[in-house]
């Protein structure tokens, strides 16, 4: 059965690439994503950069290092030059027993200020431990923008997943063909298999690409790959139903925006609802994927979290299958 | 090979009986025609020998499986032709086929050797989607081909082919059959039915009217008929007279003696003519 699975599988994946709007569903995913790795860090990329000399002592370099990003030059005209580009970078030369700030001038005060406090504590020799304010974490180490840029594209990558079975469900009822493949020795239940993993495989390759290409390769992968699998079932059942409820790709796709509306509803339900009406978004399994993905790619996850998200997926998933299972496959044979 | 006992069926938005309450059996090696008008049940009927309509009621055994419990690796032995030809149209005539003789267990015939046996040489790399109505059929019908079935079901196999083709449709289906294959065929063309037949059954209204072999039909039924075309009035009128009967006698006389012949033919009855004598009906 395994082997008919994946024969059904490339036949979808030859008829698709044939497909201009599939082959549209597989790769804008990842389109998706570099714009995303090429804007989201100039939006919110609060870090100043420091231009700093190859002659410097390795523990200043290493010091300033810590809070800022640095840029080390060989000589003092190169580094000239780089302070001189337009965008903001401050720089820190020695000069005697003490340090010269240099800057193009037209930086933000906050610019300057910044790389001025940071030498003197340098030159003053203080660290962070010994400040008598006391440090309280909220744990967000990415820029938020960035990972909320990326759980919103999981979410529709996602939902793009269930559209290709859709489509590729039209397809067979286009060309009749199911019946066809109905009198083969293929169970239905095979062939429901088969015809779900180029969804669940675009599915999954885009997921990973899109975490890959915006940077976050240090995310708990386990933890991506179970809750990408979880929602992406949910896609599958809804994407088998539409492609069985439409006659056309327009009817599919009409389908698809109205699943928009849920998926949008929940992550503005997420990022905007004060905490005492997070409760009115639980009935949405886009809810809880989008929630865990949330905690996964800012690194503050646990287990027990992403493990409840996971089993509410499921759940919700599974009743929406259970309760059309009948449906799927009398709509297929 | 089939056995059918009490078969009824009823579409569920549809009041009327599509079958109703017909009975027959196919022994192996059996080119067996199911012929009928329009609507008569042909299509239903092989629908539910294929499993792709769920039996309601009635006993059927089907290549020796019984068809209240299916099981699909029956299909490794059985090949189905459909009335409306359904292949991908978005892959080409030979991956249509290589496709599809994956999906079975057993050995399967090659692509390139079915689609020059149905006349579409050279079109094996053309999407299907670009094929007129009459190739898509036929790649239709060599894809049932596929698996070398014992039992083969087509559904209207010549239907909108041009004389010639389906003239290389009925040979195939004749080496077919001298391969001890059993055809299971649905029709309304009666030369087909009685050229490759060893049993026909009339079907109407869902309901068997008789089976025998064509042979036995024209025996019972075809008595020698005489086509007369004659002039009445400037006027060419036709008429088919039986030679058994008197009253057509008597009218062939009066004929001959009153007007001017055009021309005379003694024939056989047709199957079609006997379909008409038996169940009151044409066949369209
Ligand atoms: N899907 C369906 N839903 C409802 N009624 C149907 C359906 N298919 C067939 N019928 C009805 O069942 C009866 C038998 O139809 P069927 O298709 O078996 O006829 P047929 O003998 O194959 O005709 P044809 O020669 O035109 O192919 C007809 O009265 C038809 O209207
Ligand atoms: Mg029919």
């Amino acid at each position: 059965m395994i082997k008919k699975m994946f024969i059904i599988f490339g036949r979808d994946f030859l008829s698709s690439r044939r497909d201009a709007m599939a082959v549209y569903i597989m790769v804008v995913p990842l389109i998706m994503a570099v714009l995303v790795a090429a804007f989201a860090p100039g939006l919110n990329d609060t870090t100043v950069n420091i231009a700093m000399l190859e002659s410097d002592s390795a523990e200043h370099i290493e010091y300033i290092e810590q809070y800022a990003k640095v840029e080390v030059f060989k000589n003092i005209e190169e580094l000239e030059r780089r302070v001189n580009k337009r965008d903001e970078i401050a720089g820190i030369i020695p000069l005697g027993d003490g340090h010269e700030i240099l800057l193009q001038g037209n930086e933000a005060d906050i610019i300057e200020m910044y790389a001025v406090l940071l030498n003197s504590f340098y030159e003053l020799g203080l660290t962070k431990e010994e400040t008598t304010a006391t440090m309280i974490s909220f744990g967000r180490t990415i820029p938020p923008l960035k990972a909320k840029l990326t759980n919103m594209l999981i979410s529709v990558t996602v939902m793009l997943s269930g559209m290709l079975i859709a489509i590729s469900i039209v397809e067979e009822k286009n060309d009749d063909t199911i019946n066809a493949v109905n009198v083969t020795p293929i169970s239905q239940i095979g062939f429901i298999l088969g015809k779900s993993l180029l969804g669940s495989s675009v599915a999954m390759i885009s997921i990973i690409g899109a975490i890959f290409i915006t940077g976050f390769y240090n995310v708990n992968w386990i933890m991506i790959v179970i809750i990408g699998f979880c929602s992406m079932i949910l896609s599958l059942v809804i994407g088998f139903l539409q492609g069985i409820n439409s006659d056309d790709f327009m009817e599919a796709a009409a389908g698809v925006k109205m699943l928009m509306l849920p998926i949008a509803g929940s992550i503005a339900g997420y990022e905007l609802l004060s905490d005492k009406w997070q409760w009115t978004m639980y009935w949405s399994p886009f809810y809880w994927a989008y929630k865990a993905n949330d905690l996964i790619l800012a690194k503050i996850a646990d287990w027990p979290t992403i493990l409840l998200c996971t089993g509410l997926v499921i759940i919700s998933s599974t009743v929406v299958f259970i309760l059309f299972i009948p449906k799927i496959r009398k709509g297929l044979s | 090979m089939i056995s059918v006992k009490n078969l009824s069926h009823i579409y569920s938005n549809n009041d009327k009986l599509a079958i109703n309450d017909i009975s027959f059996e196919i022994t192996k090696g059996e080119t067996f025609g199911f012929l009928g008008p329009s609507g008569a049940g042909k299509s239903t009927t092989q629908g539910i020998l294929t499993g792709l309509l769920k039996l309601q009621k009635g006993n059927v055994h089907v290549a020796g499986y019984n068809m209240n419990k299916v099981d699909n690796k029956r299909f490794n032995k059985i090949g189905v032709s459909f009335e409306q030809s359904n292949v991908y149209s978005k892959l080409t005539a030979k991956e249509n086929l290589e496709f599809y003789r994956k999906l079975f267990d057993v050995p399967t015939r090659e692509p390139e050797e079915l689609i020059k046996l149905v006349g579409l040489e050279g079109k094996e790399n053309d999407r299907a989607g670009s094929f007129s109505k009459g190739m898509k059929h036929r790649l239709t019908f060599a894809r049932s081909m596929i698996n070398n079935p014992e039992l083969w079901f087509l559904d209207e196999p010549t239907t909108g082919l041009d004389p010639t083709i389906a003239a290389t449709i009925k040979e195939i289906i004749n080496g077919q059959k001298a391969k001890g294959v059993t055809t299971f065929l649905t029709t309304h063309n009666m030369y087909i039915a009685d050229e490759l037949c060893d049993r026909v059954a009339f079907i109407i209204d869902g309901q068997i009217k008789l089976i025998d072999t064509p042979k036995n039909l024209k025996l019972l039924y075809g008595k020698k008929l005489v086509d007369i075309e004659f002039i009445d009035n400037n006027e060419v009128k036709k008429e088919t007279l039986k030679l058994i009967d008197d009253n057509d006698k008597k009218r062939m006389y009066e004929i001959i003696n009153k007007y001017k012949i055009q021309t005379m033919h003694s024939k056989e009855a047709t199957l079609e003519e006997i379909f008409i004598q038996v169940t009151g009906r044409g066949l369209i």
